[in-house]
């Protein structure tokens, strides 16, 4: 474990709320820029600027931006690999790797330079290995296994301090890429999404995925990826079996993809509510979706702690 | 109206004469530094207008439609289900694909009425495969596919498109559903394959045998599109020795480069300048001399491709 991580698991262990940052995808395009390349070398200085501003609003932990940034993500766009040798932009191969260690490096960057000597711990994003709110196109457990390692391996020598798999939407995926959490040996957050039920879209239950998680004993459980509600509901489930650390993070606004509809119906103040209503569950980690701000943050900050 | 519009590109077919068909439509959106999100209708329509209009100052015969993969499912697909779609999504994002698609043959009339000039120019509805172009896994069966393209196809047919051009199809099983889905229109249907190397489609079956499943269905012409020059080359030999209707091609050029979030076809194509206006039309002229009539652009080539192109395959035939 890095130092950077210990003071977080103290803070938890003493049941005292850990702030998570908010969006780092929309909050790109909040600042007008596209995110079709995650911007990590074409526009570096725009995340670094947007890490800052998490980690100046108070974030006790703050994510890379590397959510869907594998090497399965390009891929998917040919045929299959001689496809994309044929008539693929040259380096596309091992462009992946070389974007997640660089969003590594943009986050320690950003930490050096607004830290302050305050513990802040930099989360490596992982996602749902296809498509976040699809469980049915999800690969075979052995073929996730072998990417999900691939990916916390890189985190890892880049120098994350955890991983946060985040937005994952069924239990075999959240399960084989914890064991290769611990078998590269770095300390693990798993997020769902969930539906306005509290259920996964897998259509199995958190009950189910907790104790499906707990022998392998993830550092913490969240819930993600959905209007406050229903984050409200995924957490009634997550703070009645859990007996690990829990959290959430609701997005605010609507899809639209391929982007985002910011709308005014979360100010911050109106966020903050729901995170208290969170709180008073149980959830100890709490932090902003797609849609969210720094200006989320930082009255979290200021008011949960 | 539409009819007379194709009825001067069909007589020139049929006297053998080259018809020119326009280039990259996304990729020239892009490359005029659009972001891309809705094909640029919602956000950029000027941008998307003045492509088609460039298209026809360069002497394209037939311009298409900023329709690419341009359905309810191109949104549907990044959701769990429609109800989720609703739940989490942008109001009236279920109707968003249709309106766009409306909105993109208004422009492309809006361009012809700006720029044609008295000269006869064809707009061709572009339908592409429901799911990535570039996928023949993903693609859905025979019913399932017939389906949904001709709810496009009626939707373009309804917008008023002369032409219904179905391309970049990867498969036969697809290529055949969406033929017939656009042949019940009444439109002329031109239908285009993305063929992989050596003389086959990208799913890997043999071109000479789709060739052969799909002109009893019809169509108005058979293409090949979306590939490198060589390999469309390759094809155009194959289409030459199966094809009794009318046949073309377009390639793209430079590399395909997605970006790294998993948003299906982004039209970005980099290294591009290898091949100039000047060389793609030398190699375009190796297809005319094959019997190749319909000849454009695809991804990665611009309206200096289209004008070297015309200049260069109607001096040939004014010689």
């Amino acid at each position: 474990m890095t130092p950077n991580y210990e003071p977080i698991r103290e803070k938890l262990a003493k049941n005292e709320v850990v702030v998570l940052d908010g969006a780092i995808g929309t909050e790109i395009l909040r600042r007008n820029v596209s995110w079709a390349d995650h911007q990590l070398t074409n526009n570096p200085a725009v995340i670094r600027s947007i890490h800052e501003d998490y980690i100046t609003a108070g974030a006790d932990v703050f994510t890379t931006n590397s959510f869907q940034l594998a090497r399965r993500f390009l891929l998917n766009h040919f045929r299959d690999i001689d496809h994309m040798r044929r008539i693929g932009a040259r380096g596309l191969e091992v462009r992946a790797e070389g974007l997640l260690r660089a969003s590594v490096e943009l986050a320690k960057e950003a930490r050096a330079r607004a830290g302050k000597g305050r513990p802040v711990a930099i989360a490596g994003s992982i996602t749902t290995l296809e498509w976040c709110f699809r469980p049915d196109l999800s690969p075979s457990a052995d073929q996730a296994r072998i990417e999900y390692r691939e990916i916390a391996q890189v985190m890892k020598e880049a120098g994350a301090d955890l991983v946060l798999l985040e937005t994952v939407n069924n239990v075999m995926e959240a399960k084989v890429a914890m064991e290769s959490f611990r078998e590269v040996g770095i300390p693990a957050w798993i997020s769902f999404v969930c539906d306005s039920e509290g259920n996964l879209f897998s259509g199995e239950t958190l009950d189910l995925a907790i104790e499906s998680l707990a022998p392998l004993k993830p550092d913490a459980i969240l819930v993600n990826c959905a209007p406050p509600n229903d984050i409200t509901a995924g957490l009634r489930f997550l703070t009645s079996s859990a007996s690990l650390p829990t959290g959430g993070y609701a997005h605010i606004g609507r899809f639209d993809p391929p982007e985002w509809l910011f709308t005014d119906e979360f100010p911050p103040e109106e966020y903050l509510k729901a995170a208290r209503r969170w709180i008073d569950m149980g959830a100890r980690i709490i932090g902003g979706c797609c849609g969210t701000t720094p200006g989320h943050i930082a009255l979290l900050a200021k008011s949960l702690r | 109206m539409a009819d007379r519009s194709y009825a001067a590109i069909k007589e020139r077919l049929e006297q053998r004469y080259s018809v020119i068909l326009d280039g990259g439509i996304g990729t020239e959106i892009v490359r005029r530094g659009v972001r891309w999100r809705q094909l640029g209708l919602r956000t950029d329509s000027d941008t998307v207008q003045k492509v088609h209009e460039d298209y026809i100052a360069a002497g394209a015969d037939v311009i298409t439609t900023d329709t690419f993969q341009l359905t309810q499912r191109l949104f549907l697909n990044l959701f769990h289900n429609l109800e989720h779609m609703r739940h989490i999504g942008r109001e009236r994002l279920e109707h968003q694909a249709e309106e766009l698609a409306i909105k993109a043959v208004d422009i492309a009339k809006r361009a012809r009425g700006n720029q044609a000039k008295g000269r006869a120019v064809v707009i061709a509805g572009s339908i592409a495969p429901i799911q990535h172009c570039y996928r023949p896994d993903l693609s859905p069966p025979y019913a399932e596919a017939q389906r949904e393209h001709a709810e496009t196809a009626a939707l373009l047919a309804q917008s008023g498109v002369d032409l219904l051009l179905v391309e970049t199809m990867n498969n036969s099983t697809e290529a055949k559903a969406a033929l017939q889905a656009a042949k019940r229109t009444g439109l002329p249907v031109w239908l285009s394959l993305i063929p992989g190397p050596g003389g086959s489609v990208l799913s890997g079956e043999s071109l000479a045998d789709v060739v052969n499943a799909l002109e009893p269905l019809g169509p108005d012409a058979l293409l090949v599109n979306c590939a490198p020059p060589e390999d469309i080359t390759a094809a155009v030999q194959v289409l030459a020795r199966h094809c009794k209707v009318p046949f073309g091609a377009y390639a793209h050029v430079g590399r395909y480069d997605p970006p790294s979030w998993k948003f299906e076809f982004h039209p970005q194509f980099v290294d591009t300048e290898g091949w100039s206006p000047d060389r793609y039309a030398e190699v375009a002229d190796t297809w005319r001399e094959e019997g190749a009539t319909i000849i454009g652009g695809c991804c990665g080539t611009t309206p200096d491709h289209t004008r070297v192109l015309r200049q260069k395959l109607v001096a040939v035939e004014q010689s």
